[in-house]
């Protein structure tokens, strides 16, 4: 095997009106066990586990992908995942 | 409050083919995109199928003049082993007669575009028919009453009301979580991870063609569809207790191989969009209505179960709820019980033919190639199949070309305790959907061999094989169907 080719992923995300995406990604603290799937899963490691429970970036929404993939393997379902706000967030130019 | 004969939510393929079909029936329809336009919210493989040309012919049509149109006539299998050697590469292939299945000889033209070129057609298709299109509105939230849906919410504060609900909002439904529907996949839903790269027109053209590629490689997989001037490496797998490792790992792990940066290389690949997004890939599609509200597409979780496609199912799917909706709303009954038609109707369509082997279909993917533990004992019994097919015997020069094949042979009957019992755990269920008359057609070939059955009636050799086969039995009854397992055609 070679070595992976060099890319620079989160150069490679285009997002509009970043600042207006609003708060689509809520998580409920009690829930959480800690478990840190939501990281597992996350292209550019958005969350974080402190003292048992699952902490997200504050700013998230400059990275945040909206895959969603955090809320559908949270087990306790303590993520809430909703979309930001309408004509604001990722642009998918070659999708 | 305002009010409307059909609200859709969303304006992907699924959502704007629905809210075309509604439209066309006179329904008073309006749908939304959450996008600033349709398709730019929106990633996913988007190689569409030969079959668009029987089934939505019109759109195949104005798809080859798309700007980012690339023809597939072929699929191209690469097989990685795990020093990063390319040991096998394979085409799908075709001929005249493949060609002819479908009118206009269309049997063999799949096409690739972007879901920026196709989105906007798709919505342009539905407002052309009397929809109305609302752009840059999230809608968050359903209205509720009597324990039916009875309407939407919108980000800006809009409440609309709606005789029946069409949700096309894709593989994180807000309407399937809001009604109650439903909330997370547990387990079914897949993340896919997708590298864009740019491309020379010219020499893909020359080193790509007309085709797609699939890599394979221990714990690696992706494939690959070309468009006109680039191409996307996509590589996702199940959201389950097998998951390793983040999206991003999962595509770098393809761009170690080789032979993938050599054909970067040769085309003049650079990487262009990283996208992530979830895609529900699901032995069985689960409750797909309720009362005042049906779901279609990704919504539904219709992606086909062997390959993961669901335009196809988008579009097939939201024709026949549109359908639905307006039976339903001519009887002035939008109960679940009378939404059962939506079932009866997607079923009897080719999309339900492909979700009758949903559970074969993915439990074969489930525990070869996308099972971590089995994954590199599968590449090495498909690396020594590979060894036995008529060219590795003939350009095989390392002995005597019988002792080759018998090497080989030999190699693969060493792997075959593994094999058969993989084989008839997860291929042999498949056989089910082998056509009678196909059975009949391979047991007539043996007929003649066999000197006490040769003069036998057909029959009659059917009737003995019947007796001591309990297996063949079903597929040699008279009162079988002699094709499909269900009637081929779709609603038109």
């Amino acid at each position: 095997m070679l070595e992976p080719m060099k890319i620079d992923y989160k150069s490679l995300v285009k997002r509009v009106d970043a600042d207006k995406m609003g708060d689509f990604i809520s998580y409920d603290e009690e829930k959480c066990n800690g478990c840190g799937l939501c990281n597992l899963v996350c292209s550019f490691k958005l969350w974080s586990v402190k003292d048992g429970k699952a902490r997200l970036a504050p700013r998230y929404q400059e990275l945040c992908l909206e895959c969603g993939a955090c809320w559908d393997v949270c087990e306790p379902e303590a993520i809430e995942f909703n979309f930001p706000a309408g004509g604001t967030g990722i642009i998918i130019e070659f999708g | 409050m305002e009010k409307w004969d059909v609200v859709v939510v969303g304006g992907g393929p699924g959502g704007s083919y629905a809210a075309k079909t509604t439209a066309e029936q006179g329904l008073k329809t309006v749908f939304f995109e959450r996008g600033r336009k349709p398709g730019e919210k929106n990633s996913s493989g988007c190689g569409l199928g030969q079959r668009y040309w029987r089934d939505f012919p019109d759109v195949m049509e104005a798809v080859t003049k798309m700007p980012s149109f690339r023809k597939c006539e072929m699929v191209y299998i690469n097989l990685i082993d795990e020093d990063g050697r390319l040991r096998y590469r394979s085409g799908t292939n075709g001929s005249d007669l493949c060609a002819a299945r479908i009118d206009g000889n269309h049997g063999m033209d799949g096409a690739n575009v972007y879901r920026k070129d196709l989105d906007p057609y798709l919505a342009g298709l539905a407002t052309d028919a009397g929809a109305e299109l609302r752009t840059s509105v999230l809608v968050n939230d359903v209205i509720m009453e009597d324990g039916r849906v009875a309407g939407v919410k919108t980000d800006k504060g809009d409440s609309i009301q709606a005789d029946l609900v069409i949700a096309a909002d894709g593989a994180i439904s807000t309407m399937a979580k809001k009604s109650g529907m439903r909330n997370r996949w547990e387990g079914g839903n897949t993340l896919c991870a997708q590298l864009d790269f740019s491309c020379d027109e010219q020499k893909m053209d020359d080193v790509l063609g007309k085709s797609n590629w699939v890599w394979f490689g221990a714990l690696a997989g992706a494939y690959q569809v070309n468009f006109r001037d680039g191409f996307h490496l996509g590589c996702g797998t199940w959201l389950d207790e097998n998951w390793d490792t983040d999206a991003i790992e999962l595509v770098r792990r393809v761009t170690r191989f080789p032979a993938f940066q050599a054909m970067c290389r040769a085309v003049d690949a650079k990487p262009r969009e990283y996208q992530a997004h979830t895609l529900p890939w699901l032995r069985k599609p689960p409750k797909t209505h309720m009362a005042g509200m049906m779901l279609v597409g990704d919504a539904a979780g219709f992606p086909c179960p062997l390959e993961g496609e669901g335009i196809w199912h988008a579009l097939m799917s939201g024709r026949a709820a549109a359908e639905t909706a307006a039976w339903a709303l001519s009887k002035g009954d939008v109960s679940e019980r009378a939404l059962d038609e939506y079932d009866k109707r997607w079923k009897a369509t080719d999309l339900g033919k492909e979700h009758e082997f949903g559970q074969e279909f993915v439990d074969l993917w489930y525990n070869s190639i996308f099972d971590p533990d089995s994954m590199v004992e599968q590449m090495q019994l498909l690396l020594e199949f590979s060894m036995l097919h008529p060219f590795s015997i003939v350009f095989d020069w390392s002995d005597a070309h019988m002792d080759c094949f018998n090497q080989h042979l030999d190699h693969l009957l060493e792997l075959a305790p593994q094999f058969s019992d993989f084989g008839s755990k997860f291929i042999a269920p498949m056989a089910r959907g082998i056509w009678p008359s196909n059975v009949k057609r391979i047991l007539s070939l043996v007929k003649p061999r066999v000197p006490i059955l040769r003069n036998l009636s057909d029959e009659a050799f059917f009737k003995v094989v019947s007796k001591l086969s309990k297996g063949l039995a079903p597929f040699l009854n008279p009162a079988a169907k002699q094709d499909a397992p269900l009637p081929r055609g779709s609603l038109k």
